[in-house]
């Protein structure tokens, strides 16, 4: 199987404890798996955090991430999207040192990306996209041309399209 | 109240009665209060390691968990490998252990380490409490945690400020756990479908692993093999949760098992595996394990077990006896002629491989040790391995008719499990003789918790089989690695009988078949714990066996001339 295929992208509720982060990461890299791409928040309950995580099932059976990862105490929820039509969307800053005539081709590129222009100075253009990964990607190689210093960018956060079944009838109850 | 006081109150509120521990300076207050808790019984050990392994041993003779203390830095650390140990075998245990003062976390104090970081791997879960308050709650979440469900150790590491600080405790009533699901009741339905699948199949194989004994479904087995007519054969963990004896008992089955149950689950149509991790000492290779079964079905109370390493056809989360239970009622008793045929080949195979070991040339062999020992006590004792060559022979050549009677370190292999481990189930079983049967590799790891059995008067019978050499890594050695022996000979050892006689306990030493009913009944009418040092065949092995990286079908047998 191609790392592609063996990539699973979960969604997990934990609870919001010291050490949750690491007991995630930790029972990973034990069971053979590679965090491709992580992302933590709170979420809109007290004492809840929800992380999206992009893992490599290595040679394990592909739903052991799921399940390994629901075996965690604190783990409360775990959906694994990868089979669902989903929304996956990831943020990126790039920073470019840029003057003169590179700096206006510089601001229209991005704006033909669909990024934003956040900080502007003498020297400098501070950039940012978001989106899913490959356009993320495709803006980042496509500014490289004009003086990338640094990129910084996010993990994924991920969600299915829809309404859960369970929910669906609970609104319709309302 | 201070929060040593509340560790040790809730141990009590939760019904433990021993624990095993070590004092040290971050769990002094701990032990400043014990004293007045007169319902808890301490064991001071002699190594940290022992502690975990007594109170595993404890647990798994009685199914009752103990607790285990243990100090910061190395005292806590000394746990890793009894932890992994119970984690590894689903054993239930409480282990609490004193940290540095909160404001010293982090900073690299005397006798401070990442506990928590350290036995994440090793325990179900485990918490670093650095607020009194939240003591009640932890130490109510830890019991629970460790003895429901899939049991396994637990970890409470309280720093030593902590434990002096004093507030109201208030015991939670309710515990939120929001992650934690127990399995409900098994699905009906893939009840049916298992039950159907067992009446239809024409040559069904039932293996029974730890979760069977765990949960107590020994009798659920039994009548659903005797109902459903099906061979069942064990793990090693899982010896004792059927009859050896019964003539549907295909014994143990695996790397090192009994050749008609190889032979019965590579021929099965139908396998159906039990509270069991399908692990690779159970499989062997895994695309050659169980070839022509057209169904497998795995019943496990962990989900992440079903599918880790084969995929089930039909899969039922459940407590092993919730789902015995139901299968039995289930299933259609099939007409007897319908299993003859199947039945009468496993017979044929059981007669074609019988177990058998090394024709005696006037040297002691460690299987007629293991037989004198079961020819006295049958099932009226418990018997602790260690891990090893010893380990194998204490499983095959004893019958196992009841569970709760072999304990032995199967997942993790622990060498130096038995002695400590055979310390705690006797205190747990006051009543039933326990044997320790160990190699002279894995005693000396341990002996240090001989002080203990002396101190408590423990009538704990050790056997070692000496070999002078690490008898199972001799044997792969001569088997798989080109028949280079290296490191493998303990040609310096202690004379075993004057060590008992420094640690103040009786010993003897058997060099002759004939000398051994003589040395069991000194064993046996000296009150205490008793060593018996048997010289045995240094050449003595396992058999059968599967080369390693081979299939079930590859297994071997002692050849013909030396039987």
């Amino acid at each position: 199987m191609s790392t592609r295929e063996r990539l699973r992208v979960l969604t997990a509720v934990v609870q919001d404890h010291p050490g949750v982060l690491f007991r995630v990461c930790g029972m990973v890299r034990r069971r053979g798996f590679n965090i491709q791409g992580l992302s933590v928040g709170p979420t809109d309950q007290e004492g809840r955090s929800r992380m999206t995580l992009a893992v490599d099932a290595g040679h394990a059976e592909v739903d052991q991430v799921a399940k390994q990862l629901d075996r965690l105490v604190e783990v409360i929820e775990v959906r694994d999207l990868t089979e669902e039509p989903t929304l996956n969307r990831q943020l990126a800053l790039v920073k470019l040192a840029v003057t003169g005539p590179h700096r206006d081709r510089a601001v229209a590129e991005v704006d033909r990306a669909g990024g934003r222009v956040l900080d502007a100075g003498p020297e400098h253009l501070i950039a940012e996209v978001s989106g899913e990964q490959e356009r993320v990607e495709r803006l980042i190689g496509s500014l490289r041309p004009f003086g990338l210093i640094e990129v910084a960018r996010s993990g994924p956060v991920a969600m299915s399209k829809g309404i859960p079944k369970r929910i669906a009838e609970e609104v319709s109850h309302a | 109240m201070n929060g040593a006081q509340i560790i040790l109150e809730a141990l009590q509120r939760e019904g433990i009665d021993t624990v095993f521990g070590y004092p040290g300076g971050a769990n002094l207050p701990i032990y400043q209060h014990l004293p007045e808790y007169r319902s808890l019984r301490h064991v001071l050990v002699r190594h940290e390691q022992g502690a975990a392994h007594m109170a595993d041993g404890y647990a798994r003779a009685s199914g009752r968990p103990a607790a285990v203390f243990a100090t910061s830095g190395p005292g806590a650390l000394n746990l890793v490998t009894g932890l992994c140990t119970a984690f590894m075998d689903s054993v239930p245990m409480v282990v609490v252990t004193g940290q540095v003062p909160t404001a010293m976390v982090g900073r690299d104090a005397f006798q401070e380490a990442d506990v928590v970081g350290c036995t994440q791997p090793v325990t179900k879960h485990n918490y670093l409490v650095t607020r009194v308050q939240d003591l009640p709650r932890v130490m109510r979440e830890a019991v629970h945690l460790a003895t429901s469900g899939r049991p396994g150790p637990v970890l409470v590491d309280v720093c030593r400020d902590v434990q002096q600080a004093s507030c109201e405790p208030s015991w939670p009533e309710e515990l939120d756990l929001p992650g934690y699901r127990l399995p409900g009741p098994p699905d009906r339905s893939r009840l049916e479908e298992a039950a159907r699948a067992l009446d239809r199949a024409e040559r069904p194989v039932i293996l029974a692993g730890h979760g069977v004994i765990l949960s107590r479904a020994e009798p659920e087995l039994l009548a659903l093999a005797e109902r459903a007519a099906v061979p069942v054969g064990t793990t090693l963990l899982g010896i004792g949760a059927f009859p050896v004896r019964h003539p549907l008992s295909l014994h143990m089955t695996g790397f090192m098992g009994t050749g008609w149950n190889l032979r019965a689950v590579q021929e099965a149509d139908l396998l159906l595996c039990v509270g069991m991790r399908v692990d690779d000492r159970v499989t062997a290779k895994l695309d050659e394990w169980a070839p022509r079964a057209e169904t497998f079905i795995h019943v496990d109370i962990d989900p992440s077990e079903i599918g880790k390493n084969r995929r089930p056809h039909i899969e039922v989360v459940a407590d092993a006896r919730a789902a015995l239970g139901g299968l039995a009622e289930l299933v259609t008793p099939p007409e007897p002629e319908r299993r003859r045929l199947w039945l009468t080949r496993i017979e044929r195979w059981r007669e074609e491989h019988p177990l058998r070991y090394l024709r005696s040339d006037g040297q002691l062999q460690p299987q007629d040790v293991v037989i004198e020992m079961y020819r006295r006590c049958r099932d009226r004792a418990i018997v602790v391995a260690d891990v090893g060559l010893n380990q194998i022979w204490a499983a095959l050549w004893w019958n196992y008719d009841r569970p709760g009677r072999f304990l032995n370190s199967g997942g993790a292999g622990t060498m130096g499990f038995a002695l400590p481990a055979a310390i705690g189930a006797k205190l747990a079983c006051p009543e039933q003789a326990v044997w320790c049967v160990a190699g002279e590799g894995g005693f000396v790891m341990t002996a240090q918790e001989l002080s203990v059995a002396v101190e408590h008067g423990l009538d704990v019978k050790v056997v070692l089989l000496n070999n002078f050499s690490l008898g199972m890594v001799r044997q792969f050695q001569d088997d798989f690695y080109g028949g280079v022996r290296s490191q493998v000979g303990l040609h310096v050892i202690p004379d075993f009988v004057k060590l008992a006689d420094a640690y103040g306990l009786a010993g003897c030493r058997v060099e002759r078949l004939d000398e051994v009913p003589a040395a069991f009944d000194f064993a046996e009418r000296t009150p205490g714990p008793v060593l018996i040092d048997c010289r045995i065949d240094p050449e003595a092995n396992v058999y059968p066996i599967v080369p390693l990286g081979k299939g079930l079908n590859d297994f071997r047998e002692l050849p013909d001339e030396y039987a």
